[in-house]
């Protein structure tokens, strides 16, 4: 979301909720909480499944790594771009085909294997870490 | 010379729907789809560029979509996001279902495995219209296919796209065996990508017409079989089917498909029910491009090659 505040461009004059922008910027940098300061917004939602939130002990920060730049290569997103266990796969440009390629290069990279059917399950980068480690800890 | 090639129509399979390409005002009703018929919109984002028509795409969109084309990362993937919301949004509302129904006033839902659907007024003197339609993007094309009484699924990919694994062995891990078994017997690399791009689309297109996606319907339960009795070898895509490999299966065969190339530079694939209508022929599909809230056009199709013998 880097390149929306401070821009003047064509997308950026859109996005008119600057809250929301906040918000999704800490989102997308792996805040599990949320400060509202007491305050509620009902009309923002961070449409998500609630293990979003949850702080999750299932991965290791190397699966995480591993699996962010098995990420970035396939949508080939520059290096310092911000992909954190967080990242939905959707939000950084990823289509079906993509995300049935990084499944295929994470059974590489792991030595395990996806059931097709919990591919809808893996949403973002923690997801997928997570399912990793309980098949590796299955094999 | 037009009215030549109409007299000889239905043999060489032309689709013209005039003379000339008409544009429209974008908001003006149009019939919905005959049970024969299905619809393809597509716009192309790059022709997309003024950022007050940008803004009214914005104002259509309720809170939580206005959200998630925000979430987006980046210019590009945000302004992908609000086409394919606004143009599923005009586009349905450009039928002449009910005077009530706007682009703004639609309310979608998804079903258990994600698919979009509409969530129609209910009230006592109208009847809901059996629409159905289907969306998909790349970041330079999405598409929205429309079809009534038959559900739909629709698949675009670029023709130039690339796979960052190996195509031979992608298919090994995914598709099922007559499949790897086509891709391999393809020596040419172009050709065996192109023939792996249409048979993805395809793959796609079904799996998103039954509702379960990718995870409901892994790709080896079934294979995509081209050329039925009689293959037509000028014809893109004769007698396409459908072939379950698993007994018992949840898997239904009574689906027809059409394949088809878009703005030159993207293959399509569209999956809808066959209900016997069309007495074997092929899938008839209208094609329009548009910028949703502007304009459209009509994109004739030329559905087979025509032999030069043919036109003395």
């Amino acid at each position: 979301m880097a390149s929306i505040t401070g821009s003047s461009s064509l997308m950026a004059s859109l996005s008119c909720n600057k809250l929301t922008q906040t918000l999704t910027r800490a989102y997308n940098f792996n805040v599990v909480s949320v400060a509202v300061s007491g305050k509620s917004f009902p009309s923002l939602k961070l449409s998500s499944a609630p293990s979003r939130f949850r702080v999750s002990c299932a991965a290791t920060p190397e699966t995480v790594d591993k699996v962010c730049s098995i990420v970035r290569k396939q949508l080939a997103l520059p290096e310092d771009s911000a992909v954190t266990g967080e990242s939905k796969f959707a939000s950084l440009g990823a289509d079906s085909l993509d995300t049935v390629e990084i499944v295929m290069g994470l059974e590489e990279e792991f030595g395990i294997s996806v059931e097709e059917e919990s591919a809808q399950t893996i949403a973002t980068v923690q997801d997928a870490a997570d399912l990793i480690e309980k098949l590796i800890s299955k094999n | 010379m037009l009215s030549y090639f109409c007299k000889l129509g239905l043999k060489m399979k032309i689709h013209c729907f005039s003379q000339k390409m008409f544009c429209t005002s974008a908001l003006s009703p149009l019939p919905l789809p005959s049970r024969m018929e299905t619809h393809l919109w597509y716009v192309l984002p790059n022709e997309v560029k003024s950022q007050s028509l940008l803004s009214q795409y914005v104002d259509l969109l309720p809170p939580p979509e206005k959200d998630h084309v925000f979430s987006m990362r980046g210019d590009e993937l945000q302004k992908s996001a609000l086409l394919a919301r606004a143009l599923v949004r005009t586009t349905i509302s450009r039928y002449q279902i009910y005077s009530r129904v706007s682009p703004r006033s639609l309310v979608f839902k998804k079903n258990a495995h994600g698919k979009p659907e509409v969530i129609w007024e209910q009230s006592d003197d109208w009847h809901p219209p059996q629409l159905h339609f289907n969306l998909s993007h790349t970041s330079s094309l999405i598409a929205c296919g429309v079809t009534v009484g038959s559900p739909i699924g629709i698949d675009v990919e670029e023709k130039e796209r690339t796979l960052k694994n190996n195509i031979l062995s992608f298919a090994k891990r995914y598709f099922s065996c007559e499949e790897l078994e086509v891709l391999s017997a393809i020596s040419d690399p172009e050709v065996q990508r192109h023939k792996f791009i249409k048979l993805w689309t395809l793959k796609e297109a079904y799996v998103k017409a039954l509702g379960i996606g990718f995870s409901g319907a892994p790709f080896n339960t079934f294979t995509i079989r081209f050329g039925g009795a009689n293959p037509n070898p000028e014809v893109l895509d004769s007698a396409i089917a459908v072939v379950p490999l698993e007994k018992p299966t949840n898997l239904t065969t009574n689906w027809q498909f059409k394949q088809l190339e878009l703005a030159d530079s993207h293959y399509a694939a569209i999956c809808r029910q066959n209900d016997g209508l069309l007495g074997g022929e092929s899938m008839k599909v209208i094609v329009r491009k548009t910028i949703p809230l502007v304009e459209e056009h009509c994109v004739p199709r030329i559905d087979s090659i025509v032999r030069v013998d043919e036109l003395t």
